[in-house]
């Protein structure tokens, strides 16, 4: 596994002149005479990988923009703005059948993440030979190799560090100059390299984009209601100063049953509910995947999720199975989907705790969101990373 | 000043290195196979954490026991290598009643060097199922506990060796970097 840490960065705290230096003389030794592709999502970490590229190959780099289908409104329109302003012409390729159809009858988090990173190489090899490139560079940065190795969840980007040849299996050569960063000094090496300060600032957006919110098995009606959340999500939840470090949305289907008196009475006392959701979402417990049950609590009263992020504790010393405990913002009975409010503080991602959002700001997202007759319960994620991870799969 | 990281799988232990760099040591990562003659001129060890159990069996801790014996540099153990500590050390290891993931806050009882100046009690994250136990028998004192974990961090009899249950490493930890920095003091001498 490439992470040693080396070069003249080694042993001081983190340099984006030097390192960039030293990255740009690598990028060209490793391409040599041939071309170069990079996939990029428009995400921080992807858009700062192009424009180290682009300053150590010029217009050897050919910049692609894969249209998955789970993207956000927009997307494509605005990643392509991105792309422009720093030179870089992109070029989209529209495959969102192919994801589709490789999701086809999967509910399982990890099977859909090994789905979505087949397709995805697929899809870019051929798209890469097409253009004569050789070397596909990527912006895989610490969190997604340390993830990946340690069996929590399959990034999509993460190949070589599970000893998958990508010769042999999809036709190109990797390179990943970022591996040893985290976000953090990502973003610090955006504005050394002149990225735009709001891309620079952009929060993250996972390569599998609205699939690992979509819960459980895609439908295009829970992607539909996905998107339309989203963009209520991120448009309140934008307003917050300071805004938060990635706030977002995701849905699964709404079949709350009863859950254990215990775990109703210890966590909200005897005027709460408590239940649980049918779909599981991914944690991380004692360095270990968690793929567990979530619990739905409302405890009866108003209160602001800060008030409650203690909570959580007490559900999962009463089951260890639990991963996240969701606070009901608001309910119905009809319905049928749930929509769920995450919203983290963090430095790295490595560990994040929930941002203590008040409680007439959930509401109001909550009331946007319920204009939509299929929504019958909106909650907001009071649960740390660790025992939970940021994204639900 | 070079204080290398032994890798054990876990989440963090690329933090370790991280932290260190941005406190002006030098690091680099090491696996659990490594002898002590290849340790030679290291001014201290930190042995990080790992997804498995030492009451699993030893052999995933490669060389590490024989380093923790006979070790003449200072070693700090995080969360599996405290535990790994504490067994070695003649400690129980055993399931944890209340598993502690994320924010916990942890009580001081004896200061040492590891945790001077940072308070009575601190807020930090850990991680773990398993716990440390005292038995009557054991080599260590116990520094700190939590209302979950009886030993959130101890110091063998008579030599610099520390093991810490919570996270130094990560930034949801305020009093990290001040214990990792008592810790480089320590190999400074």
């Amino acid at each position: 596994m490439v992470c040693t840490i080396s070069g003249p960065n080694g042993n001081q705290a983190f340099d984006p002149a030097s390192f960039a230096e030293e990255k740009v003389a690598e990028i060209r030794r490793f391409v040599g005479e041939g071309k170069a592709a990079i996939a990029t999502s428009g995400g921080v970490d992807s858009t700062v990988c192009a424009a180290l590229a682009h300053r150590a190959l010029g217009d050897k780099l050919v910049c692609f923009f894969l249209d998955t289908g789970f993207m956000r409104e927009g997307e494509a329109k605005e990643v392509g703005g991105i792309l422009t302003s720093l030179g870089l012409p992109l070029r989209v390729l529209q495959v969102s059948d192919r994801f589709m159809e490789g999701l086809k009858g999967k509910a399982d988090a990890e099977s859909k993440r090994i789905a979505f990173r087949q397709t995805f190489y697929t899809v870019l090899g051929e798209a890469a030979r097409a253009e004569g490139c050789d070397v596909l560079i990527q912006g895989t940065i610490a969190p997604d190799w340390i993830e990946t190795a340690g069996g929590i969840k399959t990034q999509h980007n993460v190949l070589e560090q599970l000893g998958v040849d990508t010769r042999s299996a999809f036709g190109f050569r990797l390179l990943e100059p970022l591996l040893d960063l985290y976000k953090d000094q990502v973003r610090r090496l955006a504005v050394f390299l002149g990225v735009d300060l709001p891309v620079a600032q952009r929060q993250p957006f996972p390569g599998p984009g609205l699939m690992v919110r979509c819960i459980g098995e895609v439908t295009r009606e829970k992607m539909d209601l996905l998107r339309k959340a989203t963009r209520i999500v991120e448009g309140e939840l934008s307003k917050l100063s300071p805004p938060p470090k990635q706030y977002f949305a995701a849905v699964a289907e709404d079949d709350r049953r009863g859950a254990d008196e215990r775990i109703a009475r210890s966590a909200v006392g005897a005027s709460g509910k408590a239940w649980y959701l049918g779909a599981r979402a991914t944690g991380v417990k004692g360095d270990e995947r968690a793929y567990g049950r979530m619990v739905v609590v409302d405890p009866g009263t108003l209160s602001d999720p800060a008030e409650l992020f203690w909570v959580t504790d007490k559900v999962i010393h009463e089951d260890w199975g639990v991963v996240r405990v969701l606070l009901s913002v608001k309910e119905r009975d009809h319905g049928g989907y749930a929509v769920i409010v995450r919203s983290v503080e963090t430095r790295d991602f490595m560990t994040a705790k929930p941002t203590p959002v008040p409680r007439a700001v959930l509401e109001r997202v909550a009331s946007s969101v319920m204009e939509d007759e299929r929504v019958g319960l909106v909650c907001y994620d009071l649960t740390s990373k660790p025992p939970a991870t940021v994204e639900f799969e | 000043m070079e204080i290398p990281v032994v890798f054990l799988g876990g989440q963090y232990n690329h933090l370790i290195m991280r932290a260190l760099r941005e406190i002006g040591v030098s690091s680099r990562r090491i696996m659990p196979k490594t002898t002590l003659e290849d340790l030679k001129g290291i001014d201290g060890l930190i042995m990080g954490g790992g997804a498995y159990s030492v009451n699993d069996g030893m052999g995933r801790f490669g060389r590490l026991p024989e380093i923790v014996e006979r070790a003449d540099f200072p070693v700090l153990g995080i969360c599996l290598s405290h535990q790994l500590i504490g067994k070695l050390l003649g400690g129980e290891v055993v399931k944890g009643r209340k598993p502690e993931y994320g924010k916990t806050v942890v009580r001081v009882i004896e200061e040492d060097e590891i945790l001077a100046g940072v308070g009575k009690e601190f807020v930090a994250w850990a991680s773990h199922n398993d716990e440390v136990i005292r038995t009557g028998r054991e080599r260590f004192s116990v520094l700190a506990e939590s209302d979950c974990c009886r030993v959130e961090a101890l110091k063998a009899a008579g030599s610099p060796i520390y093991g810490v249950q919570f996270h130094v490493e990560v930034a949801e930890t305020p009093k990290g970097t001040e214990i990792l920095r008592n810790f480089v003091n320590v190999c400074r001498r």
